[in-house]
């Protein structure tokens, strides 16, 4: 009994400390992390909306939004959007922006994990480079060979959700 | 000074973790890709190490034998986690590359080994310098294995493309590539110890 | 696998004879599938299949030197692996992609472990697979069959996957091989003829390629369709590398069980993986996995079907 309590308060002790050096260390990084968490946000928001300067985040339900980009006058400029469809072998994601007069300007792939070779070409600038320029309907974008099911996904997934956000930004100033 | 250095040269070749005491597999396969990737896990892993085998052999006597095995856990999974929370804030780059395999090194063989075998038996400045032979000799053999991988199933090394027609054997970026990697250098060592001998 | 050749558990201590002798004759078997493959694709497909087989000679060859073994390659087997891998690459890759894959199927998938008898897969679905994993844009580029040009179209199991709409191929254009694939696949009638020969030599016993085939068939006749029952079975044993894989790769005599009931248990698996993977896996084409997955599982089967000895206990 008596055995018990000492490994009892030896291990509490241990576990008290530890979490207490933790506290110390998420204290430290915490803001630092947000801070690299929010700049790679930016980073990302900006390759696909060059023009921008500013960007707010808009929600359109629960679990989706999409960013209004504005330029350094505060112009009303465009929105960037997630988009995400089931490719070959994962779920590939898509970051895209968007003029507000329904122009893709740039498309990039955020993760996927197709086949590597195959599918993963979808990431490459000679695929995502065609939606540069084009409107939502995206007529003209030309699908991978030998990776059809990888490309599709891409193409689809940005259509439907550029068409949604189109209507969304459409009046906006 | 002697004795200490010999433990800290042990780590790198005779009892390499990864050739030698084959530990450690499983981060070994999973992130040496490429050789950045291997860098930083083998750093992580090597503060680990370093931490964890100082504070364990400080307070070896403080801690009952019975209950040895959960205390070292605490120790080591308080270095990953501050190990996890420095490469979030400062190399967020990293931190997405290695994934879920830094908060895994609590589980690495070669950590929890190491305590088990050496630092709860010997001085602090030995662990110490165990602890470090150990992490360098992990660091070094991941960055060889990613060397070997990022070239082949890359065409690069530390991300820059050294032929342009060299066509990468992707397999090698692959888990089937990392597992026919050390096998083959497995072998490879075996068949030199054997022919020194 | 006939009982009265003696082919026993490996390690084989063989009389280079009646070994040499049976891969020959499979060789000879696979001429008349490689003649219709470069007679439908084209002179390509030749330089493919001789690149192939020399490298898989010349790697035997430099191996067997610096390793100072008994020098085998007039056994025939490596110039058969060489053979078959060619068989499995599309008649349009680079010249150096048969090569590379020469070289992986000889020495990591046969040397490796000790050179013929203790290979524990078959060595040309190691070189492959090996090529499939690495370079799999150049392995699912085919040449449009008859076109002698570089017009490509999908096989007729790719064109499935991706839920094109198949142009109509009839069951004779598929025994003749007028369809996109891998050289040596396409052409059933010529396998079959190879089959033939090797059937009736007695040099493979029936069980696995029939049970095999007939599994495959039957499972994508139940599971293929839109509903149970409707499957295109008869489009799915002649569309694939099946025929090819089931009568040359899956029949190896040393990454195979040894007993009947091993190579009943050998056949269903086999089909059933294959079936497994065309409908509901990521790749179109699923022979050669399923063949190297049931090759990983032979050992078990062995020992689990292994003749009881009389009076041991």
């Amino acid at each position: 009994m008596k055995e018990i309590v000492r490994y009892g308060f030896v291990l509490t002790l241990i576990c008290a400390i530890s979490a207490g050096l933790l506290a110390g260390a998420n204290m430290i990084t915490k803001p630092k992390i947000a801070l690299q968490k929010a700049n790679e946000e930016k980073a990302a928001l900006e390759e696909v909306m060059p023009q921008a300067e500013k960007f707010e985040a808009v929600k359109i339900s629960e679990d989706s939004q999409y960013y209004k980009a504005f330029d350094k006058s505060g112009i009303f400029l465009g929105a960037a959007f997630k988009a995400s469809a089931k490719g070959y072998s994962s779920v590939i994601e898509v970051l895209a922006g968007m003029l507000k007069n329904g122009t893709i300007t740039v498309i990039k792939v955020v993760s996927q994990s197709e086949t590597p070779g195959l599918g993963s070409r979808i990431a490459e600038a000679k695929f995502t480079s065609q939606f540069s320029g084009k409107d939502s309907a995206l007529s003209g974008v030309q699908a991978i060979s030998g990776a059809t099911i990888s490309s599709r996904a891409v193409i689809n997934a940005v259509k439907q959700k550029a068409q949604e956000i189109k209507i969304l930004i459409e009046n906006e100033k | 000074m002697k004795k200490l250095f010999q433990e800290f040269i042990k780590g790198i070749i005779r009892e390499n973790p990864t050739f030698v005491l084959v530990l450690g597999l499983c981060p070994t396969l999973a992130v040496s890709v490429s050789v950045a990737n291997g860098l930083g896990m083998g750093i992580a892993a090597t503060f680990v190490l370093l931490g964890s085998s100082v504070i364990i052999s400080l307070v070896k006597k403080f801690i009952p034998d019975q209950i040895r095995i959960p205390c070292y856990i605490v120790v080591i999974a308080t270095f990953v986690t501050i190990a996890e929370l420095c490469m979030k804030a400062y190399s967020p780059v990293l931190d997405r590359a290695l994934g879920i395999y830094v908060p895994l090194i609590v589980v690495n063989c070669i950590v929890l080994g190491r305590a088990e075998a050496f630092a709860c038996k010997n001085s602090v400045a030995a662990s110490f310098f165990d602890g470090l032979g150990m992490g360098v000799g992990f660091t070094l053999a991941l960055m060889f294995i990613s060397l070997i991988r990022e070239f082949i199933g890359a065409g690069k090394i530390f991300g820059h493309t050294l032929i342009n027609a060299f066509e990468p054997v992707a397999v090698f970026g692959m888990p089937s590539g990392a597992l026919l990697v050390i096998g083959l250098l497995l072998g490879f060592f075996n068949y030199l110890k054997r022919r020194k001998a | 696998m006939k009982n009265n050749l003696n082919v026993n558990v490996s390690p084989h201590i063989h009389t280079n004879e009646s070994t040499a002798k049976i891969m020959w004759w499979v060789v000879a078997s696979l001429i008349p599938a490689g003649c219709a493959g470069v007679f439908i694709f084209g002179l390509n497909a030749l330089w493919v299949i001789i690149l192939s087989v020399l490298t898989a000679l010349l790697a035997e060859l430099t191996w067997q030197v610096l390793t100072k073994r008994k020098v085998t390659i007039s056994d025939g087997s490596a110039f058969l692996t060489g053979l078959i891998l060619a068989y499995n690459l599309p008649a349009g890759v680079p010249l150096w992609l048969p090569v590379v894959g020469a070289i992986f199927s000889i020495i990591i998938g046969k040397q490796i472990f000790g050179g013929l008898g203790q290979n524990i897969f078959n060595p040309a679905l190691v070189g492959r697979v090996f090529l499939m994993a690495s370079w799999p844009s150049y392995m699912t580029t085919f040449i449009k069959p008859l076109a002698y040009d570089t017009v490509t179209a999908a096989t007729p199991l790719a064109a499935l996957k991706e839920g094109k709409a198949i142009e109509h191929l009839s069951t004779l254009e598929l025994l003749l091989g007028l369809r996109g694939g891998c050289i040596g696949e396409v052409c059933i009638l010529a396998l079959l003829l190879g089959a033939a020969i090797l059937l009736i030599k007695k040099y493979i016993s029936w069980h696995i390629p029939v049970i095999y085939i007939a599994s495959t068939g039957l499972f994508t006749y139940l599971f293929a369709g839109k509903q149970l029952f409707s499957g295109d079975w008869l489009f799915h044993i002649l569309s694939g590398g099946l025929i090819l894989g089931a009568f040359f790769m899956a029949t190896d005599y040393v990454a195979t069980p040894l007993t009947r009931k091993g190579q009943v248990i050998f056949g269903i698996g086999c089909g059933l993986l294959t079936g497994v993977i065309r409908i509901w896996g990521g790749y179109p084409e699923g022979v050669a996995y399923s063949i190297l997955m049931m090759n990983a599982a032979t050992p078990f089967i062995d020992r689990y079907t292994k003749n009881k000895v009389y009076g041991a206990v």
